[in-house]
């Protein structure tokens, strides 16, 4: 008895203590990556890379709320689990200011890498934090507008709309425009006018964001004083609120994207403002209801949000040097381009340029023009913070729990306080 | 190797048989379980209780500075937290008591004489097995405004569509209705269990005195039921104060503040705050909540079994 409990208690030691004695072999690159058709492309093309280098890669993929709370833990330790690391812009002046990220200039010179082909807008939001560079850009999710063409076509309609307005109908060029043009479809044409995103968090913030940008506001000014509350932004809030309670589809303040996105598929609202790669979602038959009906345009004002991922290399990692190699195969012109045309949301250039590209795609042309005009919510340790104080200020003013102003002038004086608490208040 | 621990076994052996055990195989069982423990549990909870009175956050982790109980009086001054601790407050005292009297009727329901009742019970287990992230899914598209199972089946019988979770006055109710459908089996099985388990003697007793069902109910059932009713509310409410996944899946604490639940306030405070003093110090004020309302419960409840 004594004797076999003796020996299921030294069993159960060796089995705990097994995973740390990692049985010597090759390097494995291990990455935490988010459950997207992106990662699933990237994993398809991953024997190559091995064969390459002798180098395993392991992606565990996961999806996008557990990424965060998994990183920071391995991110604090003396090492690191993940050797390549993919950064969401929420993170990209977090990590950077924190110092868990890899500083990547010494490998961009000596190795020549070349960061000329990347967008300056993408190098901008998952490239550079104050001037350093720590990330590679990866991907991007630019917002721009997708609307209905064949109601745009509609004669009926655009007689209606030159009645009332005394002006064709067209796709708006700035934000009144369009909430105007969303409110004569959702009185005309029997659907809402924009399927929106109105949930508390960060799908309330990242559509807004749109509004605010393109009406030419912004969160802070270039003294980090915060001003979503001055007049520009007070008047695109106006008008976004207008837009959720009055032309989006009833239940848009609880609304994510997937539910805006069923909206849409199912024919019913005129338009929505969303990344610019829910396009072929829409025109996907076993989806989407409108295929061959919908185009993309900019925002409504011209400067949509932006939105993007960046490879980066933890500094607790143990395989710098291969996971360096990573990022250079996985970035290189001919893997990008193969990831581009299954459908991989680019970074580069060249690869949006590239002929065989256009020909699969051709709206990435006016997916270009969206990232290259499109702007990012800014960066620093308390990003996520500040995206949470707005998403909550702006739910509460949506459901009139607030006025506007009050709700804006609650947040501006929070995301002061993070400014400061970050030492960025000049 | 093996002569050592042979050798080792024996001595172990000899040395209990002199009336000194070393080790008993019981000990030897449990040790590695506590030790086990004492990691994952123990420490955990004591170096959070030590985090909560200092500056640490994710971007300076250090425990070195101490503030007091700064971090416990920012909360206590933050109207949102408040907000957040009513917001838990009614919901736990709603969803407990409406699970409890729901769930104590269909328990006495599935007690009676009744067919397929083991299709019941499978059909009753099924919810509570299921994760709440994944109901809280499913219920999301069930409540769909305008595609939505349930405002179709409404139109359909004349009723207006509800906004389910888009108002800030239904969010809360939507919530509670969610929640009430998967953990109301939990209630039920316990219940039941309390139910077959009970002694057939006092029922026995009271029919012969020609009592009545309610009155069978009321002075036999309810007082010999209520020590397993007691176990039933207070796990419960434990459970209830955890509330979490639901809130994240389908409401994110809004429309404004109406759903904002505590576990989601200390959820954002870490992991979008990066402050995990301040998230260590709100779960503590929590814990202390729950601690009170557990004492209140378990004192009842001795009582009861001294009575």
């Amino acid at each position: 008895m004594k004797r076999s409990a003796l020996w299921i208690l030294i069993a159960v030691l060796v089995l705990v203590a097994l995973p740390s004695v990692a049985f010597p072999q090759g390097v494995t690159l291990r990455m935490l990556m988010e459950d997207v058709p992106e990662t699933h492309i990237i994993k398809a093309l991953l024997p190559e890379f091995e064969r390459k280098t002798g180098v395993k890669v392991q992606f565990e993929i996961v999806q996008y709320m557990d990424m965060h709370a998994k990183l920071v833990p391995q991110l604090l330790a003396a090492t690191s689990q993940y050797d390549v690391l993919e950064v969401d812009n929420y993170w990209a002046g977090e990590f950077p200011a924190a110092g868990w990220l890899e500083p990547l200039d010494g490998y961009v010179a000596r190795d020549k890498f070349d960061l000329k082909v990347y967008l300056p807008s993408m190098l901008d939001m998952v490239g550079y934090y104050q001037g350093k560079l720590y990330m590679i850009p990866m991907y991007n999710y630019a917002m721009g507008l997708i609307y209905r063409t064949d109601l745009m076509k509609d004669p009926k309609l655009n007689e209606l709309y030159q009645k009332q307005y005394g002006k064709p109908l067209r796709v708006p060029t700035s934000v009144e425009e369009y909430v105007q043009v969303c409110e004569f479809m959702r009185k005309n044409a029997g659907l809402s006018g924009s399927a929106m995103q109105g949930a508390r968090g960060d799908p309330i913030v990242m559509e807004w964001s749109n509004y605010l940008f393109s009406m030419g506001g912004d969160y802070y000014d270039a003294k980090w004083n915060a001003r979503i509350n001055d007049a520009k932004g007070i008047r695109a809030t106006e008008l976004y609120i207008k837009n959720l309670l009055e032309n989006a589809p009833k239940g848009a303040t609880a609304f994510n994207l997937d539910d805006a996105f069923r909206v849409m598929s199912q024919g019913q609202a005129w338009s929505m403002i969303s990344y610019w790669w829910m396009l072929p979602q829409l025109n996907d038959p076993k989806k989407s209801k409108v295929v061959g009906k919908v185009a993309l345009a900019p925002m409504p004002g011209g400067i949509g949000l932006n939105g993007g991922w960046g490879w980066a290399i933890p500094k607790n990692s143990t395989h710098k040097k291969e996971a360096w190699e990573f990022i250079k195969w996985v970035e290189s012109r001919e893997i990008v381009k193969r990831r581009a045309l299954q459908g991989h949301a680019p970074t580069r250039t060249d690869a949006f340029n590239d002929p065989d590209v256009l020909k699969k795609y051709p709206y990435y042309k006016e997916a270009l023009e969206i990232i290259a005009r499109a702007k990012h919510v800014p960066e620093f340790q308390f990003s996520a913070q500040m995206i949470e104080v707005t998403g909550r200020e702006l739910s509460l003013a949506a459901a009139k729990q607030k006025t506007i102003k009050q709700a804006l002038d609650d947040a501006a004086r929070e995301l002061n306080d993070l400014a400061r608490k970050a030492n960025l208040k000049k | 190797m093996r002569g050592a621990a042979t050798t080792g076994h024996t001595a172990g052996v000899y040395a209990a048989r002199r009336g000194k055990p070393l080790a008993t195989p019981g000990t030897m069982f449990v040790t590695p379980t506590i030790i086990t423990l004492a990691f994952v549990v123990a420490l955990p909870l004591a170096y959070s209780f030590v985090i909560s009175f200092s500056r640490f956050t994710f971007l300076t982790p250090r425990v070195d500075q101490f503030v007091g109980l700064e971090n416990y009086l920012k909360a206590l001054a933050d109207r949102y937290f408040w907000n957040s601790f009513y917001v838990t407050v009614k919901y736990v005292i709603l969803v407990v008591g409406v699970e409890f009297l729901l769930g104590f009727l269909i328990a006495l329901l599935l007690y009676g004489d009744l067919r397929f009742k083991g299709v019941y019970y499978a059909i009753l287990t099924i919810p509570m097995v299921m994760s709440p992230v994944g109901v809280g899914l499913i219920w999301k598209m069930l409540l769909h405004p305008g595609l939505g199972v349930v405002n179709y089946v409404l139109s359909r019988l004349g009723i207006q569509e509800v906004n389910w979770l888009g108002s800030p006055a239904m969010a809360f109710w939507s919530l509670l209705l969610v929640d009430v459908w998967q953990q109301i089996s939990f209630m039920i099985l316990v219940l039941m269990a309390g139910l077959v388990s009970l002694p057939k003697e006092p029922f026995e007793a009271a029919e012969i005195d020609g009592a009545s069902f309610l009155q069978q109910l009321w002075y036999v059932t309810i007082p010999l039921l209520k020590p397993v009713a007691l176990i039933a509310v207070l796990i419960r409410t434990i459970m209830a104060f955890r509330t979490y996944d639901l809130v994240y899946v389908m409401t994110r604490g809004g429309p404004g503040v109406s759903t904002d639940i505590i576990s989601y306030y200390i959820y954002r405070t870490t992991f979008m705050g990066l402050d995990l003093a301040q998230a260590s110090a709100v779960s503590y004020l929590l814990l202390a909540v729950v601690l009170v309302l557990i004492a209140i419960l378990f004192s009842v409840i001795l009582k009861q079994e001294a009575a």
